[in-house]
């Protein structure tokens, strides 16, 4: 870790997910596919990176996101006319090029102490003295009196958990929801 | 896309977790570093993952001076002055931006075909009409699935569909199209003295300055008007009194018989949708869908159960992928499609279905 690129990655392009979230959401049919969506962007984006950094990431990462949906209805075997409209002229919304977020200093705590309280209870005391109190995991295991196997299992959970709301502004970076309602355009009866 | 990003997520997740827990090996490091070369997708989970875990050690400084051990309760964060006023302001703005999202409204992909097309009608507009004794003739016909835009002398355009024959004879005294067979929609630019008319099934559909649609289907015509007036009348029996049709009416005659809905401006356009290759069913019966499909696509559906006519359909479709229309109805109907060359033939599933 710790290349040119993984921090530019980090720094640059990360700070950009929650705004990046919105838009996949917004112009995305079916939301369960949005962190697969989110992935694929970022790993176009990495990639490309590699062979040149861009010089202007945030514009960057969104014309990234806009190929990738484009692409997509493309190999789609169905495309509601919505969809099509709205793909053939993506538009960043403005809020979507407004810098980034600012990550200095109570923002990004509030974030993170929010982030930090969605966790389910065990796993939030094991986040918090691991990260805060800087207890090892043998000892966590020790004070809670649970395996140290548990213990990993709360730490893998909890970085997964801490990532989506803290980069991507929620737990599964999915609105169940607007999913649901939107993806009643098909309707039958007898 | 690589794999699944939640099973990606995971590993990333867990490979994050052995790290922490302490006395790692140059030989696990190796493992981990193997792990993400192998794979960008891994690379930037887990750089994801990593940068949230190392954030939240800024907490710390927000612990500092509190008894260790001690884990707060939540939202205990809140009271303290130091966060409170941040982190309801960032829920407002939350709020705030959730609100415009839903303000927006999105353009209907008609207005640009429409605009186009009024450009189009303009810049045609500049030809000078010279030869009064003159007949301009010309003929177009396009292949199935095709869809054409073509610019009449006059100014105004003819969209095609598909199998779609339009024959002119444009005069000093008349616009005479004559629709042999298929659907066109006329864009048609204004001229007083010369009406613009579109022979089809014996009928005479007679415009000025207007926007409609002309279709055949076997014995049946439809008349789609989206703007101005026009003037449906029977070439045959000219002692019938015409139909006078304003924007939002949809004529719809076999033989004798003329009925005319009013619709919304949506719904005329909505019928019209075939200019962008698309179709529109809001419940519409299966029967009449493939009926569309089977205009846009050599490779015909074919109904082989008559009690699936019934079945209601909805939604925005492609019309040039009936396929991916047959797919569908295999989902969400008990409906089975058996691909053939020429032909999808659809019967009914034999097992029992109940979500019908």
């Amino acid at each position: 870790m710790g290349s040119a690129v993984d921090d530019w990655f980090v720094s640059e392009v990360l700070v950009h997910e929650q705004a990046l979230m919105r838009f996949l959401h917004r112009n995305w049919r079916d939301h369960d596919e949005v962190p697969d969506l989110r992935q694929e962007v970022y790993v176009r984006v990495y990639e490309a990176a590699t062979r040149r950094v861009p010089d202007s990431p945030k514009s960057f990462l969104f014309a990234t996101a806009r190929n990738l949906l484009v692409d997509r209805v493309r190999h789609q075997r169905i495309v509601p006319i919505t969809a099509v409209g709205d793909i053939e002229q993506l538009h960043v919304m403005q809020d979507e090029l407004e810098p980034g977020r600012w990550l200095g200093g109570r923002e990004a705590l509030a974030r993170l102490a929010r982030a930090l309280d969605r966790l389910p209870d065990r796993c939030r005391e094991v986040v918090w003295l691991r990260r805060i109190e800087d207890l090892p995991q043998k000892e966590i295991a020790r004070r809670l009196g649970i395996s140290e196997k548990t213990v990993e299992k709360h730490i893998a959970k909890g970085s997964r958990m801490l990532a989506n709301h803290f980069h991507g502004g929620s737990d599964t970076n999915a609105a169940p929801g607007k999913a649901r309602r939107e993806r009643a355009w098909l309707s039958k009866s007898t | 896309m690589t794999d699944n990003h939640r099973q990606i997520e995971r590993d990333a997740a867990l490979w994050l977790a052995r790290r922490d827990a302490g006395g790692w090996s140059d030989r696990q490091q190796a493992a981990l570093d193997a792990w993400l070369a192998g794979n960008v997708a891994h690379r930037v989970a887990f750089l994801r993952l990593e940068a949230a875990w190392d954030e939240a050690a800024r907490l710390k400084t927000f612990a500092a001076g509190d008894v260790a051990g001690r884990i707060p309760a939540r939202g205990e964060w809140a009271c303290s002055p130091y966060f409170a006023p941040s982190i309801n302001s960032e829920r407002a703005v939350m709020r705030d931006r959730r609100a415009a999202s839903h303000k927006r409204r999105r353009w209907p992909a008609f207005a640009g075909i429409a605009a186009s097309l009024l450009v189009a009608a303009a810049v045609a507009g500049g030809f000078v009409w010279r030869d009064y004794t003159h007949v301009d003739r010309a003929a177009w016909k396009t292949a199935m699935g095709a869809r054409e835009v073509v610019h009449l002398p006059d100014g105004s355009t003819a969209t095609l569909g598909s199998e779609t024959d339009v024959r002119m004879a444009f005069s000093r005294g008349e616009r005479d199209l004559e629709l042999t067979r298929g659907e066109a929609f006329f864009d048609v630019a204004h001229d007083a003295v010369r009406p613009f008319v579109v022979r089809a099934n014996g009928y005479r559909v007679t415009a000025v300055g207007t926007r409609f649609d002309v279709r055949r289907d076997a014995g049946q015509l439809r008349v789609v008007v989206t703007r101005g007036l026009v003037r449906l009348q029977s070439a045959h029996d000219p002692a019938k009194p015409p139909a006078m049709l304003p924007a939002g009416s949809i004529a719809t005659v076999a033989g004798d018989d003329v009925a005319i809905s009013q619709v919304s401006m949506d719904e005329a356009r909505e019928a019209l949708s075939w200019r962008n290759g698309f179709v529109v069913f809001h419940r519409t019966p299966l029967a009449e869908a493939v009926r569309e499909f089977n205009r846009y696509n050599t490779r015909q559906i074919v109904i082989a159960d008559s009690s699936l006519d019934g079945l209601r359909v909805g939604g925005n479709f492609k019309l040039d992928n009936s396929d991916a229309f047959v797919r569908l109805m295999q989902a969400v109907f008990p409906v089975q499609a058996e691909l053939r060359d020429r032909e999808i033939v659809l019967t009914r599933k034999s097992r029992a279905h109940t979500a019908h």
